[in-house]
């Protein structure tokens, strides 16, 4: 009765629409893809913002120097 | 000092969104973008408002200091617009299937950032730099023109974007929690966005004295 029933639910198994194990494949692909998209998104913020602030640190850099070598007053 | 906060108030959101608020559920985990766009519009658009704001008044009263205020607020601004006009695609992808599409907000949005970019070329692109800031100003307050048309652009055209969901006159129509997250993110880009503009400015300051100080006295 058991090796029946196993022989059943392998055919089953076997026989199954492969549509439903392509879906399965999709719906975790897209999970995995959508977690990258949120982790790119943060990433480009962080390095346009840390751009930015090491463009100011750099003029402030360079205005200090000028600042420097001119005479004072 | 304000920029510390700033970055301490985004370390305080991306945790919020990582590890506190809820999964949307149609969206799933690309929803958690909305928390970066949404406060990346709303400082592209303050900071153009300003650009606009002290480029008029510069045109009016011919102050330098305004001129370096406008300046200061468009760098910033081209800063968060290019967060807003790249994290939207990357949502875009996982909700819509495509990173990008002609659809009116989109374009209009890609516009401004075009208008502001011509905002810079302008100022370089002249011979006489007095030309080039008054020149510069002018593109300044035609582009801040093109912000109330992104805003009306999702009611009133047939757009794909979504709806508002916070401003909205029967109020928002956010979960709580994902609201919280929405008004610090909010709260923390505006903190961070004006400590740098601040810097910035600064150093534009900086820049004009050390002019004043190396062109010759004059003579007599």
């Amino acid at each position: 009765m058991l090796k029946k029933i196993s022989i059943m639910l392998l055919t089953a198994v076997a026989l199954m629409p492969t549509e439903l194990w392509a879906q399965a494949d999709l719906a975790s692909q897209r999970l995995g893809r959508a977690y990258w998209h949120v982790f790119i998104a943060y990433a480009i913020a962080w390095a346009l913002v840390l751009a930015w602030m090491f463009v100011i640190l750099r003029r402030l850099a360079r205005v200090e120097q000028k600042l420097d070598q001119s005479p004072s007053e | 000092m304000l920029g510390v906060l700033g970055i301490l108030g985004v370390l305080l959101v991306h945790w919020m969104v990582f590890f506190w608020v809820p999964t949307e559920a149609t969206m799933g985990v690309v929803q958690r973008i909305f928390y970066i766009h949404v406060p990346a519009a709303w400082v592209a658009f303050l900071a153009f408002g300003i650009v606009a704001l002290c480029g008029g008044m510069y045109l009016w009263l011919g102050d330098d200091r305004l001129d370096m205020a406008a300046e200061a607020a468009a760098e910033g601004g081209m800063v968060f617009a290019t967060i807003m006009i790249t994290s939207g695609p990357l949502w875009g992808k996982i909700a819509w299937g495509t990173y990008w599409t002609w659809e009116p907000r989109l374009t209009l949005t890609l516009l401004l950032w075009f208008i502001y970019l011509g905002y810079f070329l302008v100022r370089r692109s002249t011979s006489n730099p007095e030309q080039g800031k008054k020149f510069s100003a002018v593109v300044g307050i035609v582009g801040v023109l093109d912000i109330p048309l992104i805003h009306i652009s999702v009611s009133w055209l047939r757009s794909l974007h979504p709806q508002p969901v916070v401003i909205k006159p029967d109020g928002p129509s956010l979960d709580p929690a994902m609201l919280t997250t929405l008004m610090t993110g909010l709260l923390a880009f505006t903190i961070l966005f004006f400590g740098l503009f601040l810097a910035r400015y600064g150093v534009s300051q900086l820049r004009h004295a050390a002019e004043v100080r190396a062109a010759p006295a004059p003579v007599g």
